[in-house]
């Protein structure tokens, strides 16, 4: 069936796209998890968070142009920072529409990682932004 | 607290606590007026919850020659390496194929981190490098690269942390982790435990003088023994199994770890590697740690490794994709009969 899943528009975001930022430290290779000529754009309600190590994983339902619905996963990050910052799965709960920009899973199925979750007014979800004390405990 | 504000508190505890560890490379750090407090048995107390995540790299970067920066130096290379953390990545480059730290508060500017001017972790040798590797050590670490399967052929060709067998944090020695580097120190009488959150290891440190078990023992990190050295922590690792290197080690390193906790917020630490297996000569790193947010939180890696598994099956189904493609080319006619 035909997903509400469309190539990301390059040019669109290639203004906001600083020089490549090393990301800290991959648990793994993500690039050989999912598929970088595979980047994607998902937009549904999220159905469960499973805040769990090493990283942590969105359950959204898609519906289809057709109105049928198709169960993805998405990976995120670890949950540990977050819990210490006070973030809960109430943070982003059930049912939150989100739109998500990453790239497909190589192993065939409905999974996705999730370079960007965005809210349905555009904001870019940050989740450890949204906690208090989120910038860290305050120094001497 | 705004990103400026940090960066103006932390330069004004720099001074105080860090840069009278930073230079110089004597044993214990020099702890001026402090005295650490006491465990109800009259131990040094360092018990708490711990960060040792930084942004100073174990070897010193080329074309830097001071062992320590000034805080206008460091500060541009804070903000620098901060902006680099808080960057949208390029789509359709390796990097843009993971979720965004920044949005998980997994980047260190959103973390505890320890402040620190060293311009590397490594203080002795003085160029703060690591010393030549040997030849023995040189045709080691090629024949186990020679011997390793390809990466994506099976779990146990895997890294020891995709596996979720084993991290950088666990040590010794210990060492940031990348994200979630906290650790817990509980103190009992003749024992010292150090709770690792990254993949939950826990290091039991017994202090009754017992010898090191036979060479034959080995573990992942090794056995370690305690003693304390004035008001300092002192932690003697071998028997490693070998299976866990620490940039190329041996199976032979020895490690001796030195706590001195010189502020409520801040315990330097100090570790030396002695393998002569590996390298002509032991060299020495070492880093403050500052306090964090507890509790450590599970971290239960394995039980939510979804990530191997995912790897494991999709290069399987490109095999097997590739293998059919090749089946179907050679079946067409090529018409050059």
């Amino acid at each position: 069936m035909a997903m509400r899943l469309r190539p990301i528009i390059v040019a669109a975001v290639a203004g906001v796209a600083a020089a490549a930022a090393l990301q800290a430290s991959a648990h793994h290779a993500f690039s050989a998890e999912f598929d970088i000529d595979k980047p994607i754009t998902l937009e549904g309600t999220l159905v469960e968070w499973e805040m769990i190590n090493p990283h942590s994983w969105f359950h959204i339902d898609v519906e289809g142009p057709d109105g049928e619905v198709e169960r993805w996963m998405i990976e995120g990050g670890s949950p540990n920072q977050l819990i210490r910052m006070g973030v809960t799965k109430n943070t982003v709960p059930d049912g939150t529409f989100l739109v998500i920009e990453g790239y497909l899973a190589r192993d065939g199925t409905n999974k996705a990682v999730g370079r960007d979750f965005i809210l349905a007014d555009g904001t870019r979800l940050f989740l450890g932004g949204s906690a208090p004390g989120a910038q860290g405990p305050a120094r001497p | 607290m705004q990103m400026n504000d940090r960066l103006q508190a932390m330069a004004a505890g720099l001074l105080g606590t860090v840069l009278l560890a930073a230079t110089g490379a004597a044993q214990t750090p020099d702890t001026g007026d402090y005295t650490p407090p006491r465990t109800p048995d009259g131990q040094p107390d360092l018990q708490g919850y711990w960060t040792n995540a930084t942004y100073t790299p174990l070897e010193r970067p080329d074309g830097v020659t001071s062992a320590v920066y000034t805080e206008e130096e460091f500060a541009e290379r804070l903000n620098a390496a901060i902006a680099n953390e808080s960057a949208q990545t390029t789509p359709g480059t390796i990097p843009d194929v993971h979720y965004d730290f920044t949005q998980f508060g997994l980047d260190r500017s959103q973390t505890n981190f320890a402040y620190d001017l060293r311009t590397s972790l490594i203080v002795d040798p003085a160029d703060g490098r690591m010393p030549p590797m040997t030849e023995e050590g040189i045709a080691r670490n090629a024949a186990i690269e020679a011997a390793r399967g390809d990466r994506w052929d099976s779990a146990e060709d895997n890294q020891l942390d995709d596996r979720c067998i084993i991290m950088r944090g666990a040590g010794p020695p210990m060492m940031d982790s990348g994200y979630n580097s906290n650790y817990q120190i509980v103190q009992t009488p003749g024992y010292v435990m150090i709770l690792v959150e990254m993949i939950h290891d826990v290091r039991m440190i017994p202090f009754d003088n017992r010898p090191h078990p036979h060479e034959n023992v080995c573990q992942w990190m090794g056995v370690s023994r305690g003693h304390w050295d004035g008001d300092t922590l002192v932690v003697e690792t071998g028997n490693f199994n070998g299976k866990n290197p620490f940039r190329g080690s041996s199976e032979n390193m020895r490690v001796t770890e030195r706590f001195t906790r010189v502020a409520d917020d801040t315990i330097i630490y100090r570790f030396t590697i002695d393998d002569p297996s590996t390298w002509d000569r032991p060299w020495t790193g070492e880093m403050p740690m500052t306090t964090t947010i507890g509790p450590i939180f599970e971290h239960a890696c394995h039980e939510g490794n979804y990530g191997l598994y995912n790897t494991l099956v999709g290069a399987r189904l490109e095999e097997r994709q590739a293998a059919e493609a090749e089946a179907t080319a050679q079946a067409e006619p090529t018409g050059e009969e």
